[in-house]
C-alpha cells in the first residue's frame, strides 16, 4: 500500500511541479486566489481551474490557488467572498447567470452588487429542442401547441430556476404566455432531462447547446431555436430574434474581485485576466470546453451585470408566482412532507408504546458498563476540532483530534500519538492539496510546503 | 457477433502492449487509492485523476481511465469491511455483513470474495456491454418518471428486508433518512424547505456526510462507549485467512446474480449503484435458508452487492456509449472525458470511430483484470491494518473523517454536521436501530418524491399514469409483493411450526 501511495503521489506530483517549474520574472501580482463557488467538477470549478492552468502555463502569476466553497448555487460562495476577501487582496470569484438567479430566488443576503466586476469570459447559448418523433416541426408549432393548452407542453430543462428555466420564461412572456403557466419540469444534471427527451417522455427540451449538439446533428433532437443574437457558426438553427421573439440569453461565466476593491487592485486584475484571454492556454481551455469566448472587460461588464440584474431579477418573480398553479398542484410540494412527517408522528408513538412496556428489544451491549471518559475525549477532540481548523490549519487541529480520540481508547502515550498524528496528518494533507490539488485550511503552515 | 468478437480482439491487440499494461496498473492503483478515502466518491476520483491522462496519447488514456474508473468503483469495500467506514453510499450494503466478517477475523475472506466478485461481476458486465449496449440503452429510455418512481418504490419496499430483528427501529431509521431528505431547495419549484434560514442547508444534507457520520464516525463512539478496560483485545486473524471450499460454493451464485441486477439497473437514467447493490443484498437474504446469518457476517452479503456494484459501472456505460446519455455523475464525467480525446458516443459511434470503441472496451476488461490482479495479493496486507491498536485505528478514521467531509464543499459546518451524525449513530447503534435504511431514506425519499411529481406534470395532473404505463405497473405489483410475501410466510409458518 505504501508503494501504492509513494506513486499516486509521484505521479500527481510531477504534473503539478513539472507546470510551476521554470522561473520567471516576478509579475505585479505574485500569489492568485480564485474562489470557485460550487463543488470540483462543475462549470465554475472547471472555469476555475481552467484559469489556473493558463495563468502558470504563460508565467503570469508564480502561484495559484482554486478554493471550492460550494452551496446554494453559489450564493454561499458569494457571501464567504465578500466578507474573507480583504480590499487589497489579489483574489478572484468565479461567478455566472445562475448565480445571478439564485440571489433572487433564494433571497440571498449578499448580491452581485456587492462585488467589483473584473470580467466576463465565456458563455453558452441555450437551445430549445423537441423528440425526433415529435409532431411538432418548428418553433411556431410548439409555441402554438403551447398557447393552446399550456399544462399539455412539458419542458424538460435543469433545475428550479437555473438558466434553462428562465430562458422558457423569457420565450413565454415574449409570446404573451404567462410565465406561471408553463409545464416546466426540472431535472437534475448527468443528463436526465437528456433522457427523458430520447425516450419520448416530455414534449420539448432546453439546455446549453453543447449539451445537446450531438444529438442534434445524428437526428435524435430536433433543434427548433437557438438564444443567441445571431447564427452560430456551423448550426443551421433559426434564433428566436428571426422567428419573431426577442429573446437573447447566454448563460455566461465571469469573474469578480473583491468588495470595494481598491483601483489598483481593480486595475491589475483586469490586465490579468485580458492577459489571460488572449493566452493560447487559454484558447486550447475554450475549444477542450465547448465554451464561448464572451469576453468584456471590466466597464461594460458592469455595465451588462446591470442590465442583467433587472430583467433577470422580474423573471426570476413572474416563474415564481407560479410554482403552486397547474397540474403540480395535485401532488405538489406538501404532499411528501405530510407522508414523511406523519410516519414519523406514528413511529415515535410506538416506539413510545414500546418502551413503556418495557419490550425493549435486546440491546448489543449494556450502557451501564460505559465508557463515559472515552467518548468525552473524542467528543472534546471534535469540539477542539470545529473552533480551530480554519484558524490553526488541517494539519495542526487534525493532529490534536488523532491524539485526543487516541486517548479516548485509553492510549496515554501523548508524545507517540502526536508524533503519529502529525505523520498521518501531513500525508493526508499533502495528498489532498498536492495530490488531488483540494484545498484545506493552512493555517499555522503558513508557507505552504 | 463474430464481427463484434473480431473487432474486440483487436482492441485488446491494440491495448494489450507492455507499456499500456503499466498505465493500466497505475489507473487501478491511483483509482483505487483514491477511492478509498472517504468522501471521495467515482464521480470526484474520476475527474480528480482525468487531468493526469490528458497528457497521454488516446489509447493509452483510455487504458489508464479503465483503470481508474473500475479502481474508483471498487476503492470503497475495503474500508468499509475493515473498518465499517464506507466513503460512500454505494459500498453501504457491504457494511452489513462485510464488517461482521471482519470481526469475526474473517477479513480476508470478505475482501477476496469482494475483490473476484468484482472481477467476475465485472467482466459479465463489459461482455454485455460488447454485445447488448444497443439493445440495453433502448430499453432503458422505455424508463420514464413514472417507473422512476415504482422503482424507488420497489427498493423502499426492498429496505424492509433488512432491517434487522425490530422492523419498527428499521423504519424509525428510515424515515429519519427520509425526513433528512426533505430538508433544502425542492428541486421541482425551488423553494426552500425545513432550511431553518441556514444557507448551507438550502442543497440539503449530502448523502456522503449521513454516509461517513454514521459509519465513521458513529463507529468510533460506539467502540470507545462500549470499550471495557483492559480488554484491549486486537482483532483477531485468527482462523482461515482466505475463503474456504464453504465461502467459495456460497459466493458464486451471488455474484452472478448480483452481475444480473447491476448491469441493466446500471444502465437506467436515475445514476447511482445504490439501488442494485439494496435489491442485491434483499435478493441474497431472501434466498437463503438460514437468514438469520445476514447481519452477522453471511458472505452472500458482501459477494452479492459488491458484484452488483461493480456489474452497474459498466451498465452505466452502456446509454452513454450506445446513446450519448450519461445517467450517473461519474458518466458525466466520463463523457466530457471521452469527448477531450475526440470519441463522441453516440448511436454513430459503432460505425464512425470503432478502433477508440474497441480500444475503451478492451481497456475495460484490461482494467478488471489489473484489479483484480493488484487487489488480490493486498488482501492479506490490508487485512493486517487491523492488527493496529484501536487508539490509533479510530485516530486515522476521525482525521479522514474531517477531511472528508471538509473537502466536501469547503464548509465547516459539513464538518460539524458530520460529527453530530456520528453522535447520533453511537446513539442509534446503543439501542439497536439500524443505519443502512437511514442512508436508502436519504436516497430514495427525493428520488420518489421527485419522479412522482415530474409524471403527475407530465401526466397533466392525473395519476393514473403511474397504472397506465406497463412497466410502472409491473414495477409497483412487485413492491407490493415484497411486501406482502413476508406476511403470508409468518402467517403459513405459525400455523404449521415445522
Amino acid at each position: 500500500m505504501l508503494r501504492t501511495t509513494i506513486l499516486a503521489v509521484c505521479l500527481v506530483g510531477t504534473i503539478q511541479t513539472a507546470a510551476t517549474a521554470q522561473p520567471a520574472p516576478s509579475p505585479p501580482i505574485a500569489s492568485l486566489r480564485i474562489v470557485a463557488p460550487a463543488a470540483p467538477g462543475g462549470g465554475w470549478d472547471q472555469t476555475a481551474r481552467a484559469m489556473r492552468q493558463a495563468l502558470l502555463d504563460v508565467h503570469l502569476v508564480d502561484t495559484v490557488t482554486v478554493e471550492n466553497v460550494a452551496g446554494a448555487a453559489g450564493t454561499i460562495g458569494l457571501a464567504r467572498f465578500v466578507k474573507g476577501v480583504r480590499r487589497d487582496e489579489p483574489a478572484l470569484l468565479v461567478t455566472g447567470l445562475v448565480m445571478q438567479g439564485a440571489i433572487v430566488a433564494n433571497q440571498a443576503p449578499v448580491s452581485l452588487g456587492r462585488v467589483t466586476p473584473i470580467a466576463r469570459l465565456t458563455g453558452e447559448y441555450e437551445v430549445i429542442v423537441v423528440p425526433a418523433a415529435s409532431p411538432l416541426r418548428s418553433l411556431a408549432d410548439l409555441v402554438e401547441a403551447f398557447r393552446t393548452n399550456p399544462a399539455s407542453i412539458s419542458w424538460a430543462g435543469g433545475s428550479a430556476g437555473g438558466t434553462d428555466q428562465l430562458f422558457v420564461g423569457l420565450l413565454a412572456r415574449s409570446a404573451g404566455i404567462a410565465p406561471a403557466r408553463i409545464n416546466y419540469i426540472a431535472f437534475s444534471g448527468g443528463g436526465e432531462a437528456l433522457g427523458a427527451l430520447l425516450g419520448n417522455q416530455v414534449s420539448a427540451g432546453i439546455a446549453g447547446y453543447g449539451e445537446f449538439a450531438p444529438h442534434i446533428a445524428s437526428g435524435a433532437l430536433r433543434a427548433l431555436a437557438i438564444s443567441s443574437a445571431a447564427r452560430v457558426n456551423g448550426t443551421a438553427i433559426p434564433t428566436l430574434v428571426e422567428q419573431g421573439y426577442d429573446v437573447v440569453l447566454s448563460n455566461w461565466r465571469g469573474v469578480v474581485g473583491p468588495s470595494r476593491a481598491t483601483p489598483e487592485l481593480r486595475t491589475e486584475l483586469g490586465r490579468l485576466v485580458a492577459r489571460l484571454h488572449d493566452s493560447p492556454s487559454w484558447r486550447a481551455a475554450l475549444e477542450r470546453f465547448g465554451w464561448t469566448d464572451l469576453y468584456l472587460p471590466a466597464e461594460p461588464f458592469d455595465a451588462f451585470l446591470r442590465q442583467e440584474e433587472s430583467r433577470i431579477e422580474s423573471i426570476v418573480l413572474s416563474l415564481r408566482s407560479g410554482t403552486n398553479i397547474g397540474p403540480l398542484a395535485p401532488g405538489g410540494g406538501r404532499l411528501f412532507p405530510a407522508l414523511i412527517g406523519a410516519g414519523l408522528v406514528l413511529i415515535t408513538a410506538a416506539l413510545a408504546v414500546e418502551a413503556r412496556r418495557r419490550r425493549v428489544a435486546r440491546l448489543p451491549h449494556n450502557p451501564s458498563t460505559a465508557s463515559l471518559s472515552g467518548v468525552a475525549w473524542i467528543a472534546l477532540g471534535a469540539l477542539l476540532t470545529l473552533s480551530l481548523l480554519e484558524r490553526v490549519g488541517f494539519v495542526a487541529a487534525s493532529t490534536l483530534l488523532f491524539a485526543l480520540t487516541a486517548r479516548g481508547f485509553g492510549s496515554t502515550r501523548w508524545i507517540r500519538n502526536v508524533a503519529i498524528g502529525l505523520a498521518f496528518a501531513l500525508a493526508v494533507y499533502l495528498i489532498f492539496t498536492r495530490g488531488l490539488s483540494l484545498a484545506l485550511p493552512t493555517g499555522l503552515l503558513q508557507d505552504p510546503l | 457477433m463474430t464481427d463484434t468478437l473480431a473487432s474486440l480482439a483487436d482492441g485488446l491487440r491494440a491495448a494489450a502492449t507492455p507499456a499500456h499494461l503499466l498505465w493500466s496498473i497505475a489507473g487501478a492503483a491511483l483509482g483505487t487509492f483514491v477511492g478509498v478515502l472517504p468522501g471521495i466518491g467515482p464521480a470526484l476520483t474520476v475527474s480528480l485523476l482525468l487531468p493526469l491522462t490528458l497528457t497521454l496519447e488516446p489509447a493509452s488514456a483510455f487504458i489508464m481511465f479503465g483503470g481508474i474508473y473500475y479502481g474508483a468503483m471498487y476503492g470503497g469495500s475495503t474500508t468499509t469491511i475493515l473498518l465499517n467506514t464506507p466513503g460512500e453510499s454505494a459500498s453501504m450494503m457491504t457494511a452489513i455483513d462485510g464488517h461482521a466478517m471482519a470481526r469475526q477475523g474473517r477479513a480476508a475472506a470478505a475482501l477476496a470474495t469482494a475483490a473476484i466478485g468484482s472481477f467476475v461481476a465485472g467482466t459479465i458486465a463489459t461482455l454485455g456491454l460488447t454485445f447488448l449496449a444497443p439493445a440495453l440503452a433502448a430499453t432503458a429510455l422505455l424508463f420514464g418518471p413514472a417507473e422512476f418512481f415504482a422503482l424507488a418504490l420497489l427498493a423502499l419496499a426492498a429496505i424492509t428486508t433488512l432491517v434487522g430483528p425490530s422492523l419498527l427501529r428499521g423504519l424509525a431509521s428510515l424515515f429519519f433518512g427520509l425526513a433528512l431528505g426533505l430538508i433544502g431547495i425542492d428541486p421541482l419549484t425551488g423553494a426552500a424547505r425545513l432550511s431553518l434560514g441556514i444557507p448551507q442547508l438550502l442543497d440539503g444534507v449530502d448523502v456522503v456526510l449521513l454516509v461517513i457520520g454514521l459509519f465513521a464516525v458513529g463507529e468510533t463512539f460506539y467502540v470507545a462507549w462500549t470499550r471495557t478496560r483492559g480488554s484491549e483485545t486486537v482483532m483477531s486473524l485468527a482462523g482461515s485467512r482466505w475463503m474456504t471450499r464453504e465461502d467459495w460454493s456460497r459466493s458464486w451464485k451471488p455474484w452472478l446474480r448480483g452481475a444480473a441486477i447491476g448491469f441493466p439497473l446500471g444502465a437506467l437514467p436515475c445514476g447511482g449503484a445504490e439501488i442494485p447493490t439494496l435489491l442485491s443484498y434483499s435478493l441474497e437474504r431472501r434466498l437463503a435458508t438460514d437468514r438469520d446469518r445476514f447481519g452477522a457476517g453471511a458472505i452472500e452479503g458482501v459477494a452479492g452487492p459488491e458484484a452488483a456494484n461493480n456489474a452497474a459501472a459498466a451498465g452505466v456505460l452502456a446509454p452513454l456509449l450506445a446513446l450519448g446519455l450519461p445517467t450517473s455523475a461519474t458518466a458525466a464525467v466520463l463523457l466530457a472525458a471521452f469527448q477531450q480525446y475526440g470519441l463522441q458516443p453516440g448511436p454513430l459511434l459503432f460505425q464512425t470511430q470503432p478502433e477508440l470503441l474497441w480500444t475503451m472496451i478492451a481497456s475495460l476488461y484490461i482494467g478488471n483484470v489489473m484489479l483484480l490482479a493488484l487487489n488480490l495479493p493486498l488482501v492479506g496486507l490490508w487485512a493486517r491494518v487491523l492488527l493496529l491498536p484501536k487508539p490509533l485505528l479510530f485516530g486515522g478514521v476521525m482525521v479522514l473523517a474531517t477531511v472528508g467531509a471538509f473537502s466536501l464543499s469547503g464548509s465547516i459546518l459539513d464538518v460539524a454536521i458530520v460529527y453530530i451524525v456520528g453522535g447520533v449513530g453511537c446513539w442509534m447503534r446503543l439501542h439497536g436501530f439500524p443505519m443502512a435504511p437511514a442512508v436508502l431514506g436519504l436516497i430514495l425519499g427525493p428520488l420518489a418524491e421527485q419522479q412522482f411529481r415530474r409524471a403527475l406534470a407530465i401526466g397533466e395532473g392525473s395519476p393514473l399514469i403511474f397504472l397506465e404505463r406497463p412497466l410502472s405497473a409491473i414495477l409497483l405489483a412487485a413492491a407490493c409483493v415484497i411486501v406482502l410475501i413476508p406476511r403470508f410466510r409468518r402467517t403459513a409458518e405459525t400455523r404449521d411450526p415445522s
